[in-house]
């Protein structure tokens, strides 16, 4: 019997607790103390979503219906619809088409001299870094109201958004290309047009597409902070307190941005798909 | 004679050849103009403008550093927002995500899930963040909530997305063994989608950081609060302040964000 007993194995060592199980279960708590503290010194109080839920209730109760007539009763709307795409179109076709001109000079084998390409490396880092409320309020500054100060922030905030992006894809380029026009006596020139540019385009206008989406979306904030448009809109009807006619403005907003995914999603398809830019 | 064919069917194609590209670049052209002329731009202005534009640069300058020591507390508000925003918005959207793929839940639950993934995929962080401070009043409640919820749009989709690509094989093998949906999930689901989904949450940190400093100067307080306030008191030298201190917390979460993906993933996989 006790020569049975003996008989049995010791547990194995890989049901006890494994290094891996205590460093995941360490990392565990360490996040949920890290939660809980910065919840604790932010004020956050979780609990609000059900003791405050009333007024979520309430909020949506003065919301509904949405005053829809008044999509085509204020005539004014659709300039306002019509500023906020423009704006965004607008900011990402010239902040496109500048940062490709500039990645040029930032990618290792095109750029004309290292140190230039160290300056426009270190302007899109900075660029990148930026916020784009910083760009629209220094710029709402120094333009004044409006859209055109949207589309000044828009059009720096895609330059740095694209221009990493674009230089890192001119420098990933296929040297074969490359150097077999450069053996024929192609100039710097006709190299970037006839071996690199054939290659960045699909992803350069894969991500002008994209960012047109991402755009709209910042156009309508930045409209709230006072560049004009749908954003302007809304924040007005907000401080009236009209709040079916906020409930139609964003059902406007969540639409327009859709059709407009989907029409920017149709054209990359349809250009990307075709051998002019492969 | 056949030279005459061959030319006129040469010099057709040349106009079949290039008519697509001249009409996308007249389209093209022609929505240029018409939004330049919405958003108001004029060349003759844009002397005047980056005239007045130097002029307000340098009201800017120096960065008054007296307001360091106190931006340094909204700074860290930020970035905490930020970094308790984005595990709820994970949490979120995983529940979105397992909602809205199609082999895992039931058509009735992945529709509307499908749909309001959709929604808030087309609703910018800003307005969520005005409806609840209109339903709640100012505060970092609101504010961690707009981010959190700003979250599913992207997060939820992705994980939608790599459920329904996962191979059914892996789900049929666990399910044939009796494990009820709960352990299909936990021991199927879970570790197929998991090296992809912390890389894309430390990501949405990076994300949230910078939306949190958009979202500050409409009511979550913060950074992004301080600077408005600075310039619509017009005190740009302070506001010039509290921009450099948001430009090192976006470029330290970036890093940090880099840190903590090189450390919890290792090619790939899971460390």
């Amino acid at each position: 019997m006790s020569a049975a007993v003996s008989a049995v194995p010791a547990v194995p060592p890989y049901v006890l607790p494994s290094d891996q199980l205590r460093r995941r279960l360490g990392g565990f708590l360490a996040v949920a103390v890290f939660l809980v503290g910065s919840g604790a010194f932010l004020g956050f109080k979780p609990w609000l979503l059900i003791t405050d839920f009333h007024y979520i209730v309430k909020l949506a109760a003065e919301m509904v219906p949405p005053n829809l007539a008044l999509l085509w009763e204020k005539t004014t709307l659709r300039a306002s619809v019509a500023e906020t795409v423009a704006m965004a179109f607008l900011g990402t076709l010239v902040g496109g088409f500048a940062a490709l001109g500039l990645a040029f000079f930032a990618a290792a084998n095109t750029a004309p001299h290292p140190a230039v390409r160290a300056v426009v490396r270190a302007l899109f880092q900075f660029e990148r870094a930026t916020p784009n409320l910083i760009t629209a309020l220094v710029l709402l500054v120094a333009v004044g109201f409006g859209p055109f100060a949207g589309f000044l922030a828009l059009t720096i905030g895609s330059l740095g958004m694209f221009g990493k992006l674009f230089s890192d894809a001119i420098e990933q380029v296929d040297t074969g290309p490359t150097e077999a026009v450069a053996s024929v006596g192609a100039t710097r020139w006709q190299v970037i047009r006839f071996a690199i540019l054939p290659q960045v385009l699909p992803s350069v206008v894969g991500n002008v597409f994209y960012a047109f989406d991402v755009n709209l979306r910042l156009a309508i904030a930045l409209g709230i902070y006072g560049a004009g448009g749908l954003g302007f809109e809304l924040q007005l009807a907000m401080k009236v307190l009209r709040y079916p006619d906020v409930l139609a403005l964003v059902l406007l907003i969540v639409v327009l941005i859709t059709a407009m995914e989907r029409v920017s999603d149709f054209l990359r398809r349809r250009l990307i798909g075709h051998d002019t830019l492969k | 004679m056949t030279t005459a064919a061959g030319l006129a069917s040469e010099r057709a194609g040349g106009w079949r050849r290039f008519r697509r590209p001249f009409l996308a670049a007249l389209v093209l052209g022609a929505l240029v103009w018409w939004s330049a002329a919405l958003c108001r731009v004029s060349l003759d202005e844009l002397g005047p403008a980056l005239v007045k534009g130097i002029e307000v640069g340098g009201f800017f300058l120096p960065p008054d550093w007296r307001a360091l020591p106190e931006l340094l507390q909204p700074a860290l508000v930020t970035m905490l927002l930020a970094a308790v925003a984005t595990p709820l918005g994970l949490a979120l959207s995983i529940g979105f995500g397992l909602a809205g793929a199609r082999n895992l839940a039931p058509e009735w639950l992945r529709m509307p899930a499908r749909w309001l993934i959709g929604i808030e995929r087309a609703l910018p962080e800003l307005i969520t963040l005005l409806l609840l401070v209109a339903a709640l009043g100012i505060g970092p409640f609101p504010g961690v909530m707009a981010l959190a919820i700003g979250s599913i749009g992207m997060l939820g989709k992705l994980i939608a997305d790599a459920i329904e690509e996962i191979d059914p094989r892996v789900l049929e093998s666990v399910e044939s063994v009796g494990a009820t949906r709960w352990q299909t999930i936990r021991h199927a689901v879970l570790p197929e989608i998991m090296p992809g989904l912390l890389a894309n949450t430390i990501f949405r940190f990076e994300v949230n950081v910078r939306s949190s400093v958009l979202l500050g100067a409409a009511g979550a307080g913060g950074i992004g609060f301080e600077l408005n306030k600075a310039m619509s008191m017009l005190e740009y030298e302070r506001a010039m302040t509290a921009i450099l201190v948001t430009l090192a917390l976006v470029f330290g979460a970036e890093r940090l964000s880099d840190f903590l993906r090189r450390r919890v993933l290792d090619g790939g996989k899971l460390k």
